[in-house]
């Protein structure tokens, strides 16, 4: 049992915080200065930064060094995403791109391929959307209805996606569309696509969430093009390429989720500690400590399972399917954080601005926020299945 | 960064847990259940767990002990946990762990190694367990006087440790009333303990702070008994849901079984790495680590709870019978929820600790 990190580690924690002190204003760490902003506005704002920090050093952190990226250890991004979460840095542009697509590419792409995408993820020119998700497929993926036809060095692409995340701000998306006959097989007969956003052919709607805003959209693809050499992994190879990508989430240790929640209970504390309930501050209430006291607990733990995960990863490890556990944990702790706010606020809870002094509306919005968590990226249901199955060997 | 056991620790795992599995298993245990009138120490046992030098993990070297940490005593207990061990460990390790605290030297000399070694057997009455709420022992001239509730394992003692107002005592067992009670759980023996002007000796370093010390101590130790029986419920349940089959299917390929069993999965490896960090944070003497123990407890506590009462549900008709094991671990699991604070007396401790701060 060791819980510190080595020398080396602590070197780039104290050389990227220095350049995060010197390149991430104090404003731009605040709810308020965001607030002011249009939608795009705050992409660009986003955009721009990440950008800087990619030319800094700081983007791709277990990335080979030749595809741009630090070459850095599992430990490195642990501390990354660390180091991010207690500065309040802004979210990537890129989320999917650099989650998922990235080292994808790396693991099995064409060199023109490697060439084309890698640096411009990396450095925010291009913003990535996934298209998976489909009307009549979500949880059930291998259900995808959207249809790619070749003709002659083009396909041609019909179909519709959904909950895709940036896609009012995306330039290309790489989307699941089915290529050939499904005979033998439901996941059989599909590609993966790179499919440029900006024609005439693809259609991005917004759609607007519970919190009000509208981080994610819809895509409408009508007689869209795509060269037939923007396959990733090979045509009708596309389940196998998405079953491949997917597990380039595995190695997440979710600190920073557990930054990010710990600041949330912190400021539920506080505010637990303004508020009235029945008389007295909702802190002294039994019922509500108990709440608060339970969603610690909880929190704690996802840190020390952080810990554990770190623990494999560094000794080169891969998780597999104990992954799930991961996402189970963090999704459903940062629900239970979510209740206790709401159940500290009561009737509070329905405006941002209770009393003088108090404002809620980030909190608010992070707690109606924790509800999609459950649901996008495996339902907590699909992941039950998952444990269940392929941790505990239980029977289909 | 490694939160994990170092290889010597896993070796003690191996070591105890090879034993149990080969000397003292269901068969063995089941006989301490079926003669509740017996002293619940199985000499077999008791001579094993002194020799393989279980007695010994927390005490130092100069004692001949080992002198080991808190984590090391926790891998044994999570062992035992799993295995449903009976008999004085726990009580005779936490007689050591005062007299290692709290005691002067020549008490350490007097008592360390013979603790050590399994030649006296210890029990603690270090506050009011559970529902049989017994008063504090009061010393006047070094005569204690109260009746200290039910205590485990008084009746096979060697050496008693009451806490009183101003400290802990050393008692003798021979100048206490003690009457056996026959316990739910019969992988242990309980007994009340009333003292009337007993002859007590102060352990001479005793502070409240000591006292609290141990009693974060006992609370990390249960927690990892816990959470050995959590994990035991749990994989004997998704063995058998694997080979019970009910309409033309292995039970555990339904949804409602096995999504619950996954939770039980998810909750009972975080109270695991809570009871190890509990530990771990002792020994380091992190400034968490009061947090760290509430945190094991309130969490093993709840999760062994849910774990045996699912592993009854989940067994069917024959995870209610006598003859099947699924009691040994529920009963087991709800003796030790209520030692050493139970879940909600934790999550107020955390509270107190976070939020009152």
């Amino acid at each position: 049992m060791d819980l510190t990190f080595s020398k080396e580690d602590e070197d780039f924690r104290s050389e990227f915080r220095t350049w995060l002190d010197a390149n991430l204003p104090a404003d731009m760490r605040t709810r308020e200065w965001w607030r002011g902003k249009s939608a795009a506005e705050s992409f660009q704002a986003r955009r721009d930064w990440e950008a800087k920090k990619a030319e800094a050093g700081f983007c791709g952190i277990q990335w080979p060094t030749e595809y741009g990226g630090r070459g850095g250890s599992p430990t490195m991004k642990a501390i990354y995403d660390e180091e991010m979460a207690k500065a309040n840095a802004p979210h990537s542009v890129n989320p999917l791109g650099m989650a998922f697509l990235g080292p994808t590419v790396m693991a099995i792409g064409t060199d023109a391929q490697k060439r084309d995408i890698i640096k411009p993820l990396l450095n925010t020119e291009v913003i990535w959307c996934q298209g998976f998700s489909e009307p009549g497929a979500g949880s059930d993926l291998a259900a995808l209805q959207m249809k790619a036809e070749a003709q002659g060095d083009h396909y041609v692409i019909n179909g519709q996606k959904i909950w895709t995340t940036n896609a009012m701000h995306g330039d290309k998306i790489f989307t699941l569309a089915r290529t050939g006959s499904n005979e033998g097989s439901r996941h059989a007969g599909i590609s993966m696509l790179l499919v440029d956003m900006h024609q005439d052919g693809v259609e991005s709607r917004p759609l607007k969430q519970m919190t009000g805003e509208s981080e994610f959209g819809e895509v409408f693809f009508t007689d869209a093009l795509c060269p037939t050499t923007e396959v990733l992994g090979g045509e009708g190879n596309g389940w196998q390429t998405a079953m491949l990508l997917l597990s380039f989430e595995r190695g997440s240790s979710a600190i920073g989720q557990y930054i990010d929640f710990r600041g949330q209970w912190d400021a539920v504390a506080d505010i637990a500690r303004q508020v009235d309930r029945d008389g007295r501050p909702a802190v002294k209430d039994p019922v509500l400590r108990q709440q608060l006291a339970d969603s610690l607990i909880d929190l704690e733990c996802l840190k020390y399972h952080s810990w554990h995960v770190l623990t494999q990863t560094s000794q080169g490890k891969d998780l597999g399917f104990e992954a799930s556990m991961t996402k189970m944990m963090w999704s459903e702790t940062f629900r239970k954080v979510s209740d206790a706010y709401e159940a500290v606020l009561g009737m509070g809870y329905q405006v941002p601005d209770p009393q003088p002094g108090l404002s809620l509306e980030e909190l608010t919005t992070m707690s109606l926020w924790s509800r999609s968590c459950t649901i996008w990226g495996g339902s907590a249901q699909v992941q039950r299945s998952i444990v269940a199955e392929r941790v505990l060997g239980l029977p289909r | 960064m490694r939160f994990q056991l170092t290889d010597e620790q896993r070796a003690l795992q191996d070591a105890v847990r090879s034993y149990l599995r080969d000397k003292f298993g269901p068969a063995q245990v089941r006989e301490v259940y079926e003669t509740p009138e017996s002293d619940g120490v199985p000499a077999s046992l008791w001579k094993a767990i002194g020799e393989q030098g279980w007695l010994a993990v927390l005490v130092p070297e100069e004692h001949d002990g080992i002198g080991l940490g808190l984590l090391d005593a926790a891998v044994i207990a999570r062992a035992f946990g799993a295995a449903t061990v009976p008999g004085p460990w726990l009580g005779t390790i936490l007689v050591g762990e005062c007299v290692r605290l709290a005691g002067s030297a020549g008490q350490q000399a007097k008592l360390l190694p013979r603790l050590a070694a399994g030649e006296v057997k210890g029990a603690v009455a270090l506050l009011p367990q559970g529902s049989f709420v017994g008063t504090p022992a009061t010393a006047a001239g070094g005569l204690l006087t109260g009746n200290l509730g039910l205590v485990e394992y008084a009746g096979v003692a060697d050496t008693l440790v009451v806490a009183a107002q101003d400290g802990l005592y050393l008692v003798d067992p021979a100048h206490a009333t003690i009457t056996p009670h026959e316990s739910l759980d019969r992988t242990v023996r309980l007994a009340t303990v009333v003292l009337d002007e007993a002859p007590g000796e102060r352990l001479e370093a005793s502070t409240p702070e000591v006292l609290a010390e141990i009693l974060d101590r006992a609370a990390v130790l249960m927690a990892n008994d816990l959470v050995g029986i959590a994990r035991k419920a749990l994989s004997d349940t998704v063995e058998y849901d694997k080979t019970r089959v009910q309409f033309g299917k292995p039970v555990g390929s339904f949804q409602a079984i096995k999504h619950d069993l996954a939770d039980l999965h998810l909750g009972i490896t975080m109270a695991e790495h809570a009871a190890t960090y509990a530990a771990h944070a002792a020994d380091v003497d992190a400034p968490d680590r009061h947090l760290a123990a509430s945190i094991a407890k309130a969490k093993a506590g709840d999760m062994a709870n849910l774990s045996t009462a699912a592993m009854i549900q989940y067994h069917g008709g024959i995870g209610y019978t006598w003859e099947h094991d699924s009691h040994f671990y529920l009963k087991r699991a709800k003796r030790l929820e209520y030692q050493y604070g139970d879940a909600s007396q934790h999550r107020e401790r955390i509270a107190a600790l976070l939020l009152d701060a």
